[in-house]
């Protein structure tokens, strides 16, 4: 049924509509994919650029594995000012600053701060003086592979135990908070860090936070990651995507090795490193460092796990490593994957925590090795964990689980949904304060999300709680507004961002999966808030806002269908033949159809009797309600649409653009009271300007959206008049030309949108083909209807073209430029079906709305088939089109001078215009 | 009154002084004025050219200070007290007419009326 696919966005994608040829669902898909935080983001991609998908996704993953270095880095600037950190990251500071002024110190000399320095020197000398040569990995390497790898574990932990007695002496230094469970971990770095915490350097609050979690680091700042990273770039130069991590760790460890190098030399040596790891894998677990340090940190106090320090002391006493002695040792060598999957099972819990921060590491953008966890049942054993009362042990799985889920590889996500692990990251989400874990929750759930079969599970298990311990707190609306508090703005954290862009994903799941959402409770009016509060501080390019938008736009798609009792709001009058659909709806003689309803509709009813004429009806009154609308009322209050249109001015987000337009769009479709009015707050709210300037956009699909947009905007008849007069040249001018092509290459579902618009515009308003007439149009109608390659431009021009012709008192005019017949006739190679057709746009999604059949997702599949498979020459046209040129920043494009005024209707003389006594 | 931007306007106009009225704490005029540069031209219902934005008398309260100054319904103010209202936002022509410390506004106005009569004895020789 055309209409409905001309007037509503297909929830996911605006960019299908019209012409979308395949199903909603799978236009939603597309949608998805965008979002996908999963999406195909190169590696390059990830670690280069700093925003959007990719770095959502694996870039996020990454942070786990990269947090010590982040924070390090961060921490960078604060140096020089010698001022702790920030925020709450005090607890941090000091040991943050401490490893800052060392590395700085050695790399650049730029921060003096002999104090940490000096301990930190001290540290290396007391402990192992000579010993230290050793690069980190080679300790980290020790530590893992003293005993020939894990084939004895029991021996390797007999070894710890002979460790704990080699080890009290230091105990003394440690700060009580130590945490014991850690020690397994880190002997070698314990022992750094022991001496590190000695008396310059206030250690034992830092040392607490060490261990728990890296969300300190990330509180101030959520993204901090990439910031990180680019801040890493220049000064180290890193060749490696996990660089910061590594330059991290080596500029602590190198340092006490090369104290007597150079400043640069140590941390130039950082990725080198890497370089000279025959095996990869053997590479990557110096990166992973990280998460073991803290480990080792606090691991001195550690009873069970002792011994593995004695391991290493032991090593290191007797070999005094130097890095080339311990790369050529034969005797140690990395875990093997089902050696690290084994240890997930490890009764020690830093034994788990530890292995799965180094799965987590080792899939880093590997899909081999995702695949291979999954195929050693890595999966559930991961899943498991995420149960763990040790925030440390769930916080590492909760990372591994969100870089497998990354990725193409579906199997992955639905491996983890098989052992139940969406449920168990819901559990999580509800348990957990601790910011870092929550970021990872929902990136792994964003990630699930972008696999269909997906979508309604997280629905089922995660909607409520989603919504409830993110999505609510963060957009800052609250259920009973605190009268003396001022309204709280929305506060754009990773946190939720993930989750609505979790949302965004299964919002597009159908029509169930639209219901749910709509009716969970406080999420529109959450979303709603969120929305007002960007617009409000004119912060609309983020990402946040952008899914937030994406979401509206798809529980707005098929309200009039699907809102519970949206059939008492059916125009009647709409089903009538599709000249008459327009304003000028007959009155409802029925009053009694909305008898019994609840106050608000009474209003309407009474609104709609009061109108006595057509002019009347159309500069209706809005209801009052008595109550404020709530929940998904909100979705199509007349309100919504000055936030829409907000967007629309404002953002230069062109996904939040082509959003906020597929918004309107879904919600001025079809016939029910609502879409009536909102029309009409269109065109009150001056929207048709700021959507025909939008025409002159650069991006395809925010012309697409807004083409269709216009197009069910124009089932009002004033609106259909005020853009036949005012965006006639604008659409036109998105058009195609036969000699040469327009400024922008507009795909072909663009061009489609933008002629089945002016189709709609110019049926059963004479004055409209005039203007169109008179935009030039005809000649480039007549070149796509000759020489295109589309059939579906094709067609669409066609049936523009026989709707021009079909207005007798035009064609003299049309003769007189040179016109005959046979222009305004289907071409040869058009299909019968528009021949056979007098009025063309009957059989076409072109035509008006509502009669036949009322599916829409039908409706764009037959005329995809139509055009599909009718047309011979149809697979060629995508191919046809350069790729669209997209200038960096829409605005450029000239603003028009003409008075956006003219498009705001003259009629609605009552309500709009100010009028003060004085 | 048609115009075109950027050209000088000639018009007819009516030199109308109205006395405030107090009114409690408040000065009135009791009239109210639409349009302005900031609102939609388009729907003023007084404009022959419909992308005037001026401002024009659209109500008057009978028996009022307006009302027995003469102002009419409909009547485009170029003038209070000297300054232009040709250019002016709605706010600004409010403030303009609002002033407390003055307890008399001087208005040029100009009315279709006025323009006519004044044309018809202009072509009537």
């Amino acid at each position: 049924m055309p209409a409905e696919v001309k007037q509503e966005q297909s929830p996911s994608n605006a960019t299908s509509l019209a012409m979308m040829q395949e199903p909603q669902e799978v236009v939603e898909e597309t949608v998805t994919i965008e979002e996908d935080p999963g999406t195909p983001t190169s590696h390059v991609s990830v670690v280069t650029s700093d925003d959007g998908t990719t770095r959502r996704t694996e870039t996020k993953v990454t942070k786990m594995v990269k947090t010590v270095t982040t924070r390090t880095v961060r921490q960078v600037p604060l140096g020089p000012d010698g001022l702790p950190l920030p925020d709450g990251t005090s607890p941090l500071g000091s040991y943050t600053d401490s490893i800052d002024r060392r590395y700085m110190k050695n790399g650049g000399d730029r921060f003096i701060t002999p104090q940490a320095t000096s301990t930190l020197t001290r540290s290396y000398n007391n402990s192992y003086n000579d010993s230290y040569g050793e690069t980190p990995e080679s300790q980290y390497v020790r530590h893992y592979g003293l005993h020939d790898g894990y084939v004895d574990l029991a021996d390797n932990y007999g070894s710890l135990s002979r460790g704990v007695n080699f080890r009290p002496p230091r105990y003394p230094y440690m700060p009580n908070s130590y945490r014991p469970e850690n020690s397994y971990t880190l002997p070698i770095r314990k022992d750094d860090y022991g001496h590190v915490a000695q008396p310059q350097v206030p250690m034992g609050s830092s040392t607490v936070d060490l261990n728990r979690s890296q969300p300190e680091r990330f509180q101030p700042e959520p993204y901090g990651l990439e910031d990180d990273r680019r801040s890493l770039g220049p000064e180290e130069e890193e060749p490696y995507e996990l660089e910061p991590d590594y330059s991290t760790a080596n500029r602590r460890t190198l340092q006490g090795a090369n104290r007597g190098r150079t400043h640069r030399e140590p941390l130039r040596d950082g990725p080198r490193v890497r370089g000279y790891a025959d095996d990869p894998i053997e590479a990557e677990l110096i990166d992973e460092r990280h998460p073991y340090i803290h480990g080792m940190y606090s691991a001195p106090l550690a009873q069970p796990e002792r011994g593995s320090m004695a391991s290493l002391d032991r090593m290191g006493g007797r070999r005094s490593p130097s890095i080339d002695s311990i790369r050529k040792d034969p005797r140690w060598r990395d875990p093997d994957l089902p050696e690290v999957i084994a240890m997930l099972g490890h009764p020690i819990d830093p034994v788990k925590s530890n292995a799965a921060a180094y799965l987590q590491h080792l899939c880093y953008e590997n899909d081999k090795i995702k695949k291979d966890v999954r195929q050693l049942k890595g999966i559930p054993v991961l899943v498991g964990l995420l149960d763990h009362p040790k925030s440390e042990v769930h916080r590492k799985a909760c990372g591994a689980l969100r870089n497998i889920s990354y990725g193409k590889d579906n199997d992955n996500k639905v491996a983890i949904k098989n052992c139940d692990g969406i449920p168990a990251l819901i559990r999580l989400l509800r348990k957990t304060n601790d910011m870092e874990v929550r970021e990872l929750i929902t990136g792994t759930l964003w990630n699930l999300s972008s696999y269909e079969p997906l979508k309604m599970v997280i629905i089922n298990h995660g909607l409520q709680t989603m919504t409830n311990e993110v999505i609510i707190p963060h957009s800052g609306w609250e259920h009973e507004p605190n009268e003396d508090s001022k309204p709280r703005d929305a506060e754009w954290t990773t946190v939720f961002k993930n989750t609505s862009g979790c949302l965004r994903n299964v919002s597009s799941d159908g029509a169930e999966a639209r219901r749910r959402l709509r009716e969970c409770e406080g999420l529109v009016d959450a979303l709603l808030h969120a929305l007002q509060s960007a617009v409000g501080k004119k912060d609309m390019d983020n990402k946040s806002v952008e899914n937030c938008v994406c979401i509206m736009r798809n529980l707005s798609y098929h309200v009039h269908k699907e809102v519970p009792g949206a059939e008492k709001f059916q125009d009647p009058s709409s089903l009538q033949a599709p000249g008459s659909a327009g304003p000028q709806r007959k009155k409802k003689d029925d009053a009694g159809c909305f008898g019994g309803k609840k106050a608000k509709e009474e209003w309407f009813n009474q609104g709609r009797k009061n109108g006595e004429n057509d002019k009347n009806y159309d500069t209706l009154d809005l209801p009052k309600r008595a109550e404020p609308s709530k929940g998904f009322e909100l979705l199509y209050q007349p309100e919504v649409v000055r936030l829409y249109l907000s967007l629309l001015t404002e953002s230069q987000n062109y996904n939040t653009l082509e959003a906020a337009a597929g918004a309107l769009q879904n919600l001025s479709a079809g016939q029910w009271t609502w879409s009536n009015y909102i029309r009409a707050t269109v065109r009150k709210e001056k929207g048709l300007p700021i959507l025909v300037e939008l025409l002159r956009s650069d991006s395809d699909k925010v012309v697409r959206a807004v083409a269709i947009a216009l197009r069910n905007l124009s089932i009002d008849r004033r609106n259909k008049d005020l853009i036949g007069s005012y965006a006639m040249r604008d659409l036109v001018s998105n058009l195609p030309s036969g000699q040469q092509r327009p400024a922008k290459n507009l795909e072909e579902d663009t061009v489609v949108a933008i002629l089945n618009t002016i189709h709609e515009i110019v049926t059963d308003s004479s004055e409209n083909a005039r203007s169109l007439i008179q935009a030039q149009a005809i000649e480039k109608l007549v070149a796509i209807n000759r020489t295109s390659q589309s059939a579906r431009e094709t067609k669409a021009a066609s049936h523009v073209l026989q709707t021009v012709w079909s207005y007798k008192d035009l064609r003299n005019a049309l003769t007189k430029d040179g016109w005959n017949k046979s222009h305004f006739q289907p071409t040869v190679t058009a299909t019968p079906k528009a021949t056979k057709n007098g009025k063309p746009g009957y059989d076409d999604t072109t035509l008006p709305l509502m009669e036949k059949n009322q599916d829409g997702y039908s409706t764009i599949d037959q005329r995809d088939k139509d055009c599909k498979y009718k047309a011979g020459d149809g697979s060629v046209d995508l191919t046809e089109r350069e790729p669209l040129k997209n200038d960096t920043n829409r605005k450029h494009y000239i603003r028009s001078n003409r008075p956006a005024v003219s498009l705001v209707d003259a009629c609605d003389v009552k309500p709009q215009p100010v009028d003060s006594w004085v | 009154m048609a115009f075109t931007p950027g050209q000088p306007v000639t018009a007819v106009v009516q030199r109308i002084e109205i006395q405030k009225l107090r009114q409690g704490d408040n000065l009135i005029l009791g009239f109210s004025i639409g349009g302005g540069i900031d609102q939609d031209p388009g729907q003023n219902p007084f404009s022959e050219d419909k992308t005037d934005k001026g401002i024009y008398v659209t109500r008057i309260s009978a028996g009022g200070p307006a009302d027995e100054a003469g102002l009419r319904m409909g009547d485009k103010i170029m003038q209070v007290n000297g300054w232009d209202m040709t250019m002016v936002t709605h706010d600004q022509a409010r403030k303009r007419l609002t002033k407390k410390n003055e307890d008399v506004v001087r208005l040029l106005v100009t009315r279709k009326s006025l323009e006519d009569a004044v044309r018809q004895s202009m072509t009537r020789p």
